[in-house]
């Protein structure tokens, strides 16, 4: 799939250093993290700070790229002069099994084959150009 | 007996496909037409709110537009599409304490240019994209109607929400709509026509899906007791309530079950001394059909999961129990965000409704915004709190 280019922002990077070796990172609050190390406190990877206490100073961390579908939506693109319509571009919010929900985008899964709670793990996606990026397939 | 606060005016632009006319001279337009309503002059406005679309004009520089001189009262607001309920609410507060004693609230937007279709009017498009938010759009979270398509397949899956349901709030609408001279689409659709209507993000077909307008709306709110001196029936702030749940984005998330609406709704009821078996009739938010099915669940006009029976029941239509979105809403009648229902509350509850007269006792409008994430209420009547 062509998604166009993937360029760094300053603010996300420690996420395309990971998926640059197939790994998924998110952020974690490290004083959450320390006073109550069996709640390790992950967040999005876009958080600017930790709802809970405020800091603004996060951690990447390593997750361990296993999800769950949480819901998902089929984008059906539109027939291409040449009469041929793209296949449908099935995009969803999955759970991470450390429990931050990302935007998604499945591959090697049918529309039928979607329900709630469906298995899934990240696979990584190195283009020629620009930033690598995760898709979700069935575990 | 203790004063309340009442809408003496309303202001409308032609709204739609309109050109050639500037958000903020649009909105300026609404004011006047809105304070003319009401008997007044434009003189004696000593507040205005102004909100926008995603424009992000019109400002504040309205009043200098209207050459209003004096108000003691004004600020641009935005609460996304609860603005005009959170508007109407500021306004009553406003004038009950002291603060102001006419206040207009306008919307205005014009994002439809000429040659150009609704859905483009917010497509996002690019090459390259940066950081992990640009990622997420690349990989196609490009337009809120993919948000709201999440939201509605979730409520689908954990309760058996179905399209067919869905369609039968586009039918009931467009039925409204097809009584209302103002509504853009006028010509009735069938449970067929929506089921066989384009994909726009499944499960979300294009007959689930709001129009897009140009235009503005205006209200004037003043003392229930001045109001009763002026030139058109007041209608009668009961009672407003906002919501805002933040849903976080992690495990234990109700996104797409339920809303602000949940929070809003019993606030704004319990200001007004009703219960949702008091209101005769709703006018709620429909960007989407989904968005009317999930807020009349938090609203209690019916269990949670039962938005879709509900709604197929008829209950919804010209003869059903519970009229709503009696001038075709956003879905059929025109998108002015959240004065889209203010507006068509105000027209029932001064029994103007014409073909399309629904009982407007006591009239519940909904605003709702982001992605299902800002909600506002307000209770309606035409009646006198109290009396």
């Amino acid at each position: 799939m062509d998604i166009g280019i993937l360029r760094r922002d300053g603010r996300t990077d420690g996420f395309f250093d990971a998926a640059a070796r197939d790994r998924l990172a998110v952020r974690r609050c490290p004083s959450c993290t320390a006073a109550a190390p069996d709640a390790a406190a992950f967040l999005p990877p876009d958080a600017t700070s930790c709802p809970d206490c405020g800091t603004e100073d996060l951690d990447w961390a390593d997750v361990s790229g296993e999800a769950t579908l949480v819901t998902w939506t089929i984008l059906h693109g539109r027939p291409a002069e040449d009469g041929t319509t793209p296949p449908p571009a099935l995009i969803a919010l999955v759970e991470l099994a450390e429990g931050p929900w990302l935007y998604a985008r499945l591959d090697d899964l049918a529309p039928s084959d979607l329900r709630e709670g469906l298995a899934l793990r990240a696979r990584f996606v190195h283009p020629p150009e620009g930033e690598a990026y995760p898709l979700f397939i069935p575990a | 007996m203790r004063d309340g606060a009442a809408i003496a005016g309303l202001g409308m632009t032609e709204l739609g496909r309109v050109y050639g006319r500037s958000p903020r001279r649009l909105a300026a337009d609404a004011v006047r037409a809105a304070v003319a309503d009401a008997g007044l002059g434009l003189g004696e406005l000593d507040g205005l709110l102004v909100s926008h679309g995603l424009g992000g004009s019109p400002g504040i520089e309205v009043a200098d537009t209207l050459g209003l001189r004096d108000l003691r009262l004004l600020t641009q607001m935005n609460s996304f599409g609860a603005t005009a309920g959170a508007m109407l609410s500021y306004a009553a507060m406003s004038v009950l304490s002291g603060a102001a004693t006419t206040v207009a609230c306008v919307f205005a937007d014009a994002p439809l240019k000429p040659k150009q279709s609704a859905g483009s009017a917010y497509h996002r498009d690019a090459a390259e994209w940066y950081g992990f938010g640009g990622m997420t759009a690349a990989l196609g979270l490009r337009s809120v109607n993919a948000f709201y398509a999440l939201a509605a397949q979730r409520h689908m899956a954990r309760y058996g929400t179905t399209s067919e349901q869905l369609g039968a709030i586009a039918v009931s609408t467009r039925d409204w709509a097809s009584r209302n001279p103002l509504a853009q689409m006028r010509d009735p659709i069938t449970l067929q026509d929506h089921q066989d209507s384009r994909w726009v993000a499944e499960p979300l077909h294009l007959l689930d899906c709001c129009l897009v307008s140009n235009g503005a709306i205006a209200v004037v709110v003043t003392s229930a007791d001045r109001a009763a001196d002026l030139a058109r029936p007041p209608v009668h702030l009961w009672g407003w309530g906002q919501g805002h749940p933040g849903h976080r984005k992690e495990r234990g998330s109700a996104f797409g079950l339920t809303t602000g609406a949940a929070t809003s709704g019993p606030i704004a009821m319990k200001m007004a001394g009703i219960t949702p078996a008091d209101v005769t009739q709703a006018q709620l938010y429909d960007c989407y059909t989904y968005t009317v099915l999930v807020s009349l669940e938090d609203y209690g006009f019916c269990g949670k999961g039962e938005g879709g029976a509900f709604a197929a029941s008829g209950a919804l239509g010209p003869d059903g129990a519970l009229p709503t979105n009696t001038g075709g809403g956003q879905l059929s009648g025109y998108y002015m965000w959240g004065m889209t229902p203010v507006s068509e509350a105000v027209i029932q509850a001064r029994g103007d409704g014409g073909d399309r007269q629904a009982p407007s006792d006591m009239i519940l409008v909904s605003g709702n915004g982001g992605i299902l994430d800002h909600h506002a209420t307000l209770v309606l009547s035409p009646h006198r709190k109290g009396a």
